[in-house]
């Protein structure tokens, strides 16, 4: 056995089996039904529980709880603003979150998105702004391939080093983060600064490197399309392809995998590779689709944010967007529950990281519960068996 | 001269973040437990000690209640993941990512309901130099090793006793079996537990002591993102040390010799500024790379022990 393979977040949670229901002519669509409620109800209880408990701390510091939890809950859907704005969240959430899953699938950990996005962004940035003379379909995809390959490269410098020297992934994702600050400062402020700007920030990228808007006001920009295109890609190919089932057999049991012919290395190599390519996607979709350029800080939170979604979501990527999408809300409702109730917007982390922490525990529940009806199950049988 | 004797009273400071992190790293990853929460500790470490030392008055004294208070916090959440770990057997990595989170968030938060959005960040007193006399006359090593404050006196003491501890003692051995082979000290009857609830609890504790150094030596000031990944290379240098007290007191050095100079390299022209701060990361990134495949790490490291397992290990 090896830390890889006690990962607790790919593994599924085994619907309670009972035998007697399983023997009953339920039809195959309630069964696959009653199987997903399984699912879900330790997860709503764990968010139920989770947000009862940031109730008791909004209440603790001395703010209206009811007003508070209707600006954390409802601003996204309250105004045609607050929807685009949760869509924009939703957008580099998705990917972050992929881009720590797909890793984690097979038994390793990105924590290095951060610093994908960023170079990713800066790519996009350089190409957006030196290609100003091309049109648009040229220029943008050229801006998108920038950024995934940049990405691409960072996450790669990672996978050289687990790969050839055996560093252990985490610490070198992490730590090339805080390289790509530099990278970051030095193509803002030295390679294409904003010529008015105080702020370290580039000039703004070519109208023809900038994503469609769609709708009408507010806007949203396409990257929403092409990140749900890309969830879709990603859901099949991981869950109908060889790839896929590959990726899923190293984290599952790496040495099987290997016995059974499987490269563990190029797996493992290709899954940080892969997520580095859609963390520097994330990068060029800010760029030409959000801010216009390059500027620091542009990472916000999301590296935190990615791993929480990926975590909770625990290895599905079909779970994924719908997980990202709920984190998206709260974090809109965040800064207006600042507003209307004068509560703090870092309060948003302790919510959701209390949401991780009870699904943690819902898990464990639900684990527990199903040994001991399996257990009961054997005990019954066996008196069967005996009074027979 | 005078060159080396500025550098080193300025790097011997710079030692006492990552001393204090990594040797709590290691206190752990001896027992088995691999905390990987050290930059949300240290975050923790360094609001609550901050915020402690300010409301009681800022002063020296103070400074010291703040420390203790600091480590107690990051014992607390310590304590979460030598429980959810041990008794629970969730996955460390997992664990310590959440508590990473909740470290930075809890951080951030507590500055914000504590000192609320002010014009001018307050302020504690720095910790004073404490010479020792005849030591401190020295030449050389009297001004650099003998002329500093308490703390890094402290972070001295602490990787001799640590030392001492894990191989002169009993209680060590019993600890470095539970980190080797948990199954062959269980069945000599040493808790697994236990050991690992101490081991880890501790470790978390140096890590909130070590974060509530950086605003109490530099400026006096917490900002968010004070550790600036601090607590990442406290991680790399536990591999970089081996994971033995002795040799993670000599790597801190390196480390903080690299912070120094990076810091000391910015007035340079030669080298764009911003590729200069990222000095520190990159020298560890190629020192792992030399060291990782030749370092000893405990046997157990990262895995939980489940003594009805029936699996080898």
């Amino acid at each position: 056995m090896t830390v890889r393979e006690v990962a607790s977040p790919t593994r599924p949670v085994t619907p309670p089996q009972t035998p007697e229901t399983s023997v009953g002519k339920r039809p195959a669509w309630l069964e696959t039904l009653g199987r997903w409620g399984a699912q879900a109800v330790p997860v709503v209880a764990a968010v139920a529980a989770a947000l009862l408990v940031s109730a008791l701390m909004i209440a603790a510091m001395g703010h209206d709880v009811v007003t508070a939890f209707d600006s954390l809950l409802t601003a996204s859907f309250d105004t045609q603003f607050g929807f685009v704005a949760t869509l924009h969240r939703w957008v580099p959430l998705t990917l972050f979150a992929l881009a720590f899953t797909i890793p984690l699938i097979a038994g390793r950990y990105n924590i290095g998105s951060e610093g994908q996005m960023l170079v990713g962004a800066a790519a996009a940035a350089g190409v957006g702004i030196s290609g100003s003379g091309l049109p648009a379909p040229v220029l943008l995809p050229l801006v998108l391939l920038a950024g995934i390959l940049a990405g691409l490269v960072w996450a790669g410098i990672a996978a050289w080093l687990l790969d050839q020297f055996g560093v252990n992934e985490i610490l070198s994702t992490v730590l090339l983060n805080f390289v790509s600050f530099g990278v970051v400062l030095y193509t803002a402020q030295h390679l294409w600064p904003d010529p008015v700007g105080g702020f370290p920030m580039t000039d703004h990228v070519a109208p023809a490197a900038q994503l469609p808007m769609l709708g009408s006001s507010p806007q949203f920009h396409s990257g929403v399309l092409l990140v749900l295109a890309v969830s879709i890609l990603v859901i099949l190919a991981i869950r109908y392809t060889v790839i896929g089932y590959e990726l899923r057999s190293v984290g599952a049991n790496p040495r099987a995998a290997l016995i059974h012919g499987v490269s563990v290395r190029s797996v493992a190599i290709g899954a940080l590779v892969v997520g580095g390519a859609l963390a520097g996607l994330a990068g060029s979709i800010e760029v030409a689709g959000v801010q216009g350029r390059l500027l620091e800080g542009m990472q916000s939170n999301y590296l935190q944010l990615g791993i929480i979604i990926g975590l909770i979501a625990r290895g599905s990527v079909v779970a994924v967007p719908l997980v990202a999408f709920g984190i998206s809300v709260l974090e809109i409702g965040a800064s207006a529950m600042q507003r209307s109730a004068e509560v703090p917007v870092q309060m948003v982390l302790i919510v959701e990281a209390l949401i991780l922490i009870f699904i943690l525990i819902a898990d464990i529940l639900a684990d527990r519960i199903t040994r001991r009806r399996a257990a009961r199950a054997a005990v019954v049988q066996k008196l069967k068996e005996s009074s027979a | 001269m005078n060159g080396v004797i500025n550098f080193l009273e300025l790097a011997i400071p710079g030692m006492v973040a990552f001393v204090l992190a990594a040797q709590g790293t290691m206190l752990g990853g001896r027992a088995g437990v691999f905390n990987v929460s050290q930059e949300g500790l240290m975050a923790l470490g360094a609001s609550v000690g901050f915020l402690v030392s300010y409301k009681l008055g800022g002063t020296f004294g103070t400074n010291m209640i703040g420390l203790a208070v600091a480590a107690a916090a990051a014992a607390a959440m310590g304590l979460i993941l030598a429980y959810t770990t041990t008794i629970l057997r969730l996955d460390q990595f997992v664990v310590g990512l959440a508590l990473f989170f909740a470290g930075i968030g809890l951080a951030s938060l507590l500055y914000r309901v504590v000192i609320g959005i002010v014009p001018q960040p307050p302020q504690i007193d720095t910790l004073d130099t404490i010479p020792i006399p005849l030591l401190s006359e020295i030449p050389l090593l009297g001004p650099t090793l003998f002329d500093q404050d308490i703390v890094v006196y402290f972070m001295f003491l602490l990787s001799g006793l640590l030392y001492w501890v894990l191989y002169r003692t009993n209680l060590g051995m019993k600890m470095r079996s539970v980190g080797e082979n948990p199954r062959a000290a269980d069945a000599a009857g040493i808790s697994v537990t236990k050991v690992r609830f101490w081991a880890t609890a501790l470790g978390a504790a140096l890590m909130g002591m070590g974060g509530a150094y950086l605003p109490m030596h530099f400026s006096g000031i917490y900002t968010d993102g004070i550790i600036a990944g601090r607590g990442w290379l406290a991680i790399a240098l536990a591999f970089v040390g081996g994971w033995r007290p002795q040799y993670v007191l000599l790597g801190a050095a390196f480390f903080a010799c690299m912070e120094i100079t990076a810091l000391e390299l910015q007035s340079s022209t030669v080298i764009p500024v911003e590729f200069i701060e990222t000095f520190p990361y990159v020298a560890a990134l190629v020192v792992m790379a030399f060291i990782f495949r030749r370092t000893q790490v405990p046997a157990f490291l990262g895995r939980n022990y489940d003594r009805e397992s029936r699996t080898a290990s």
